[in-house]
Order: structure tokens, then sequence, then C-alpha cells
């Protein structure tokens, strides 16, 4: 009888239970209001360089101009009284630039997007699309004003400069094509066109060129250089002095960290094989192997070996994956002292070549961990450098036989100074947002995240930063595919959202386009 | 490439319908009953404890019946704002059993039932359409058994368990604006169950059973991927069809039930019935490619994908009761709570599943040898925040469902 009573008194509860159950959403996302906060969205102008554009796979076309993360913050801006978002968009989706050069003739002055042509032994084979053909005039002046003033190559300081759009200056490099496109005269400013505008809401994310540039091109700063910090907060604060002026509210970005990108860390530091150096004949790779060991490698580890610095170059292995050759400024000049070791070696051969190879192999290391090779360097690798007779031209084989020069490699001490600098100027960037309360994106630490082993997931698709097949990064491994634009323009609307107290939805980034397979 | 089939999770939805989301649909007096197991009237006790075939009065038993269980599901984005709802089939579980007591000691039974079936069917271009555009899941259960009276008062019985299955599953990969279908129509699988039934008191059953775990085994299992163009086949190793073997162990757990029904008048009984069920042995799913490298997590074989799960042990309680109005019409009724095997950290869904609460009600009429039954339940799955964070799925999530069931009996003796 006592079980009965608990079974009742359990049947009750139970049924009581169920009445107050939760069966349905406390919020039903269909009677959500999205609102605009105490922010403005009626006239929103995104300020920035290529990242900003919606520039990918190395060009800037029209489907990447409607994935830009600007063109998805106006979207769901529109929810919130948001206007017309309008972009400087190229004439067709190939991309690349032609200058006119007077007499009717034009200069390719930028390439086409790059596309995946096809796979081999897995590999993607990647090249320029079109036959690298462009059609787009940098003279074909589109008419302004537009909302999406990112301008793919421009440098913090690039925003300021007064005839930044003048199609005279693009090769003086005092102007930028791209700007020339839609500025609203020769003479104006990326700023001046930004103010007259009257933006009621912006966002900023500038400065990745200030380090990028200089890390693409191997730190050589014979071909870019790196923005001093000091200098780059000079510039920095002009420039929010000159938005600030204009009253809009705004979300501004820091920079990410240059040296997480696909296109710094997809190159291996060791990629010569057997296979790779017989161009896939093996057995003329391992006879590359052996020459190479006999006449260049087996005779410097012996020399620097002896002058205590056997670790700069080893012999080469047949069976393993052996690290590209590489010059490295940073450490001592060995190269009086190859020279006369060569010299003295009795071996006739070396003799003959003791000042060349101390010369050439003085700063010579093999590449290893911690050195980053930029995706365009492969290319590169075997390519011949034009050496003095009587030297073997097989001599010249940069990266195998001739150590690479400053451009083509990151070493160490250089990733540290760019790294270093980024970190400054994201004290700058930090400090902006925080003086004039603005909304901030730390578009960084986002970054890193997506360079970490997990990626980001969304609804089941992982993003990591791995090149082609992790999605986010599109095939120049520097810029984002629409979707890696997807996951930023998140981390801009969660950012306007907790400043503005406004509650623009997210977008959902698996709806843009990743990277395009064939 | 890892995502396009991280959450390959074969037969979770075999697995999932076990224990978690449970549509409980063995027997149409039970389910009326909240689904309780100290039954012995007729063969629809064999599913839950062999045993109670000698306490069932006739000498020969059989017992068929089916079900409809509808049930839809909605995700809600908050983030995106975005909400989708599942448009899921009618399920259609069917059962079978006879029984036969060649002597008064001993009964034989068989049993055939399809314990798990159901279709998860979301919109194919809904948010999650990497994880899941439709989960057709089938299984067969074909259960031979014997049971021993030990005593007036005591049975003790044992089943062999062959379990089929079938998997169907259709999921998006974006990456190559294809599709991937994951099928096996064979997966196979052993196991047992034994059961203690008792009677100490005329006016009380208790019904102590326990079902094994059981290892189904989908050994040629098959991935077709559907793309634009033929590219990725090389680049995944697939053959001519765009198609690749796999291999995968998927652990049925096991289920701990004890069960009682006490007559409280001759006219009157009530149930209770508690389950546990052994899910932590689902903490992941392995699924071995024969040659595609899906899992890029995994650098020293990326043929092995390995998807966390991360399931728990999870509870069921029940309580139902039976009223005989006249010996011919019965009337039943019941509750019961259902816990969701994991945890929103763990959502998923093509498998979604919640703590529910469900009442369940039938009317059971004899005419002579002839039993017809007819029940049906209402499940409140109660509403849950999903915040799997591996597969970067938040939200919310709620569903509702409903069963219905026609069951007939023949007690000829």
């Amino acid at each position: 009888m006592k079980k009965i009573i608990i079974s009742t008194v359990a049947v009750s509860a139970l049924l009581f239970t169920v009445t107050s159950c939760k069966t349905d959403f406390d919020t039903d996302v269909k009677d959500i209001q999205v609102s605009k906060g105490s922010a403005d969205f009626s006239k929103y102008v995104a300020l920035g360089n290529s990242l900003t554009s919606g520039y990918r796979d190395g060009a800037l076309y029209i489907d990447g101009q409607n994935e830009s993360y600007p063109s998805m913050l106006a979207g769901q801006m529109k929810l919130v009284g948001g206007g017309e978002f309008k972009q400087p968009l190229m004439g067709d989706n190939n991309g690349g630039l032609l200058l006119p050069i007077g007499g009717g003739a034009t200069a390719q002055i930028q390439d086409t997007k790059l596309y995946i042509k096809g796979f081999v032994d897995g590999a993607p084979d990647i090249g320029p699309i079109n036959n690298n053909k462009a059609a787009n005039l940098v003279s074909n002046i589109l008419k302004g004003p537009f909302n999406n003033m990112g301008v793919p190559g421009a440098k913090v300081a690039h925003l300021l400069a007064p005839k930044y759009g003048d199609i005279a200056g693009i090769a003086g490099k005092t102007a930028n094509p791209y700007f020339v496109r839609f500025a609203s005269s020769p003479n104006a400013s990326v700023i001046e066109d930004f103010a007259s505008q009257n933006p009621t809401f912006f966002s900023l994310w500038i400065g990745n060129n200030d380090a990028l540039l200089y890390a693409l091109a191997g730190a050589d700063n014979s071909i870019e250089t790196l923005t001093p910090p000091a200098q780059f907060k000079t510039y920095y604060d002009m420039l929010i002095s000159k938005i600030e002026a204009t009253k809009a509210k705004g979300v501004i970005a820091n920079i990410p960290s240059v040296t997480s990108i696909p296109s710094l860390t997809t190159i291996p530091t060791n990629p010569l094989t057997a296979a790779v150096l017989g161009k896939g004949n093996v057995a003329a790779g391992e006879a590359a192997i052996d020459d190479l060991n006999k006449n260049v490698y087996g005779p410097l580890s012996q020399i620097l070996t002896a002058l205590g610095a056997g670790d700069r170059i080893k012999p080469l292995s047949k069976t393993a994956a052996n690290p590209l050759l590489i010059k490295d400024e940073s450490i001592p000049n060995l190269g009086a002292q190859i020279t006369a070791a060569a010299a003295g070696s009795g071996n006739p051969t070396l003799v003959m070549l003791s000042a060349y190879l101390g010369a050439t192999y003085g700063q010579a290391r093999q590449a290893k961990s911690g050195d980053l090779i930029p995706l365009t360097t492969k290319a590169a690798i075997g390519t011949l450098e034009t050496l003095p007779a009587p030297i073997p031209a097989s001599l010249g084989a940069r990266g195998v036989a001739y150590p690479f020069a400053d451009k083509y490699v990151l070493i160490p001490s250089e990733v540290k100074e760019i790294n270093d600098a980024i970190d400054a100027y994201n004290v700058t960037i930090k400090a902006a947002a925080t003086a004039k309360g603005y909304a901030f994106v730390d578009a960084n630490a986002k970054l890193k995240q997506l360079a970490g082993d997990s990626g980001i997931s969304w609804d089941g698709v992982k993003y990591t930063a791995k090149f082609v097949s992790g999605g986010a990064f599109s095939l120049d491994g520097v810029h984002l595919t629409g979707r890696g634009y997807g996951v930023i323009a998140n981390e801009f609307i969660t950012a306007i959202n907790a400043t503005y107290n406004s509650s623009l939805p997210l977008v959902d980034p698996n709806k843009y386009s990743g990277v395009t397979l064939p | 490439m890892k995502k396009i089939l991280v959450s390959t999770a074969l037969l979770a939805g075999v697995l999932s319908y076990a224990g978690g989301f449970r549509v409980s649909l063995q027997g149409v007096k039970q389910l009326a009953m909240a689904h309780t197991s100290a039954h012995a009237e007729d063969a629809s006790v064999t599913f839950f404890n062999p045993a109670g075939m000698s306490f069932i009065p006739s000498k020969l038993s059989v017992v068929a019946g089916g079900f409809g269980a509808s049930n839809k599901v909605t995700f809600q984005n908050l983030n995106t704002l975005q909400s989708t709802e599942t448009d899921n089939p009618l399920g259609t579980p069917i059962y079978a059993a006879i029984t036969y007591k060649p002597i008064e000691k001993l009964s034989v039974g068989f049993s055939f039932s399809t314990p798990f079936g159901s279709t998860v069917k979301w919109p194919e271009n809904w948010e999650g359409k990497e994880m899941v555009q439709k989960m057709e899941l089938k299984s067969y259960y074909f259960q031979p058994m014997v049971s021993v009276k030990l005593a007036p008062w005591l049975a003790f019985g044992a089943s062999y368990i062959y379990a089929r299955g079938k998997v169907d599953w259709d999921k998006a990969v974006t990456q190559f604006n294809g599709t991937v279908n994951i099928n096996d129509e064979k997966a196979s699988g052993h196991g047992y169950g034994f059961g203690f039934y008792f009677r100490p008191d005329p006016k009380l059953d208790v019904s102590i059973a326990y079902r094994s775990a059981i290892d189904m085994k989908a050994k040629n299992g098959t991935a077709t991927f559907k793309f634009p163009t033929q590219t990725p086949y090389s680049l995944l190793k697939l053959n001519a069809a765009g198609q690749d073997g796999f291999s995968a162990t998927l652990p049925l757990v096991e289920e701990y039930t004890i069960g009682l029904t006490y007559k409280v008048t001759p006219k009157w009984q009530v149930s209770a019935d508690f389950n546990y069920h052994g899910w932590e042995r689902y903490s992941k799913l392995v699924l071995d490619f024969d040659n595609a490298p899906l899992a890029t997590n995994n650098p020293s074989d990326p043929t092995v994908l390995v998807n966390p799960k991360n399931f728990r042990n999870s509870k069921t309680f029940r309580l139902g009761t039976q009223y005989a109005f006249t010996n011919m019409i019965y009337g039943r009724l019941g509750a019961y709570y259902d816990e969701s095997p994991y945890t929103n950290e763990n959502f998923i869904p093509e498998t979604p599943s919640f703590d529910t609460y469900v009442i369940t009600g039938g009317v059971g009429f004899k005419l002579k040898q002839f039993g017809v039954d007819i029940a049906g339940g209402y499940a409140m799955p109660q509403y849950r925040n999903v915040n799997n964070a591996n597969l970067g799925f938040y939200g919310q999530a709620k569903a509702r469902a409903f069963y219905f069931g026609l069951g007939l009996s023949y007690n000829p003796f």
C-alpha cells in the first residue's frame, strides 16, 4: 500500500512538472526586433586597404567586392535604417588593371585573379585566370561617392595623401590605381573624399600594409619598407583626428600578425627532396644531390665545421626532405675564412672557386624552423642566378646551390622586427579607439585563433589558416575568402553592438564563398 | 576538409534513438502505461524482459503492432536570427512477437522489432547543412529467447539479439559545392539480454532486465560524394563514381531496467520503471575510410576520422496505470521522463535530443482470445540551449512529438 501512495504522489509530481515544463522558447527569433542602439547607420563609409575592398585571390573583382566585410556589415545595417552601400565595382570577375600609356597602348599593372587550374599530386596548381589578360582600365573613372573606400595597397599615410588618386602619379608610386578609379578628383585624398560624404558611421581597418608589404618582400628594405612605429602613430593619430571631425561614430580594427598567414607559413623550410630536385625524376634528383654534395655542400660543410660553424650547412640527404639554402644577414660573415680555406685546400676546383665561395657563402646557411618562406618564393626555387664566368651555371640555382637572397626569406630576426612593429601599431590603434570611444575589433586575436590548431568552427564548418584547405584564406594566402571575411564581419558586428548597444544580427559565414575548387 | 565529415555520426541516430531521443515504442499496451515493463499479459513483454514470458497466462501468445511517430525539431540561432524547422516524415516502427510454452516450466519466444527508426530531415540549405541535411535510420532486431520458471514466483530468461541496421545520411560539402551521402544498409551486431521476473505476491510483478551493449559493425559502408566536377575525386582519393568505402563500429549501449506492477485492486494496477542507459560508451565515433584522407587533424593516419560525441549515461523514470472498466475494456495512462544523453555542449543536429516529459494513454479491448489496443503519447521535449563549441553550433532547439499505436494480440489457450 505504501508503494501505491508513493507511486501516486510521484505520478502527480510528474504531471505537475509536465505542466510547468519549458517546451517553447522564451523568445522566438521571429519576434526579436533588431535595434541600432545609439548608432546611426544611415550613411556608413568604410575606410581601409585591400582587406576592406574585398580583394582576394590576388585581385579585386566583383564577386569579392560583393563579399567584402563592409558590404556584409551594410547588409545587416539595412535592417536598422542603414542606407544604400555603393561600391566602386570592377568591370569583371577577373580583376587586374590596365594603365593607358599613350598612343592607345596599355600596360598591365595588376595581374588577374588566381584560380586553381587543377591538382597535381594533391597539390593545387594555381595561376592567374584568363591567361592573365586584364581588361579593367584604370582610366575608367567611376562616379562616386562610394561607401566602400577600401584601397588595395594603401598604408596609413596614403589615406591622408593628396593626389593619391592622380593617374599621373601611378608610375612614380605617389598614387594608387585603385583609388584613381574612384577618387572624386585627381587632387583628392582618401580622407577628404570620406569626410565630404558626411558619414554617420565609419569602419577603419588600416595599417596592415605598413608591415605586410615589407614582410612579403622578405623584409628586403630595397623593395619595401617597414613603417617605423613612431611614424605610424603620427599618421594614424592624424587620420583619427580627421575622422573625428566628421562626428561619425564608428569601429576600428587592429592589425593581424602577418607571420601567421598562409602566404608565409605554407612553404616548408625543407622542400628539397630528390623528387623536387629532379623535377619528378627521383633518379635525376639523386644524381643532383650527389653532385651538390660533392661540389658545394660537402666542401662547405667541411670548411665551416673547421671554422666552428658546422651547423650552417650539412650535406643533403637522398631520402629526406632537405632545407633551402639561404643568406642570413644576421650571422657573422665567414667569407674571408671560407676563401682562405678553399684556397688552401689543395683541391684545384676549390682553389679556383675560392674567391667566389667566400663571397657567396659567407653568410649562407640552411633554412630551419623559425624562418618563413613566402608563397611567392616557391616559384623561384632552382631558378638561376647569373654567375660570373667561369663559375658553373648550375651553382646559380637559387635556394639549392645559391643562397636565397634577403627578399626570398624572412629570418627569425626579421619576423621579430615585423611583429614588434605590429605590436606597436596595435598599441596606437587600441589607444585611439579607447580615447575616442569607437568600437574596437581585435582582428589580431581573431586571426590568431584562425591560425591555431582548432581554428574557428561555424555550424559544423571548420576554418583554419591552412592554405587552400583551411577555407578562410583566398589563393593569395594573404587575403580572406568570402567566408573568412564573414568571420571578420561578425567581429565588427559584435564590437559595434557592444559599444553602441545595437543588436545587428551576425552573418552566416558559411553562406559566402570559400576557396573555389575546380 | 575535416569538416566534410566531422560530424559523421554514422549510426549515431540509431544510437540516439536507443536511449536518448528515445521513442519508446515496443508494445501498444506498454506505451499506454508510459512504456513500463512489468507486464506479463502477452508476448509483448519479450522486448522488455525475456523472463516475463514465463508469467504469460496462455500457452501461445502472439502480438503485433505498429506506431506512428511524428516529430518536429526547431532550431533558432540567436546571433543570426535564423530559424529552421525539420520536415520529418512520420516514423512507423512495428513489432511482432510470439511466445510458446512447450512445458509449464519452459517458455520460448521470438521478438521482431524495429526499435530505432526515424528520419530527421532539415531543409537542404539550412545553416547546419554541413552537419546534416537528412539522416534516415532503420533497424531491425531479431531476438530468439528462452525463459525458465525457477519457482512459481520466479523466472529467469535470456535472449540472443541479432541487430541489423541501415543508415542513410546526406550532408553538404560546401567547400566543393557538393554533397556527401553516407550509407550502410548492412550494419549488424550481436547482443544478448537476460532478466529475472518475480511475482512474490499475486498482486506484485517485478521485472529486472539487462540488455547488453551491441557493437554495430558497418563493415562495407559507402560514402558517395557529388560535386559539380570530378576534379576533387582524385584529391579525396575517390573512385570513378566519387565513392569511397568506410567501416565503423558503433556502440549500441547497454540498458538496465527495473520495473514493477502492483495490483491495487483486481481492476486497478499501477506500474513504475527505472531505466539506466550506458551512453558513456559513446564517447566518439571513428570512421575508417578506405582511401579518403578526410581527417586532416590526424596526420599519422588521415583516413581515420574521429568525431567526439561525449555522450553520458542517462536515466528514464516511468509511471503508468491501468484500470479495467469491464473485463473487456481497459483504460491506461502514464507519464515518463527521459533524460537526454548529452549536454548542451554536445548537441548535434543529426540526432537532436532533449530532456523529455511524455504523457501517454490508451484503451484496450479484449474480445475472447483477441485483444486490440490503441495508445497515444504526447511528448514535451524541454527546449535547450545549444552550445557546441566543437562544431561552432550555437542557438536554441526545441521539439514536439506525438505517437500513436495500434496493437493486436492473440492468446488462444
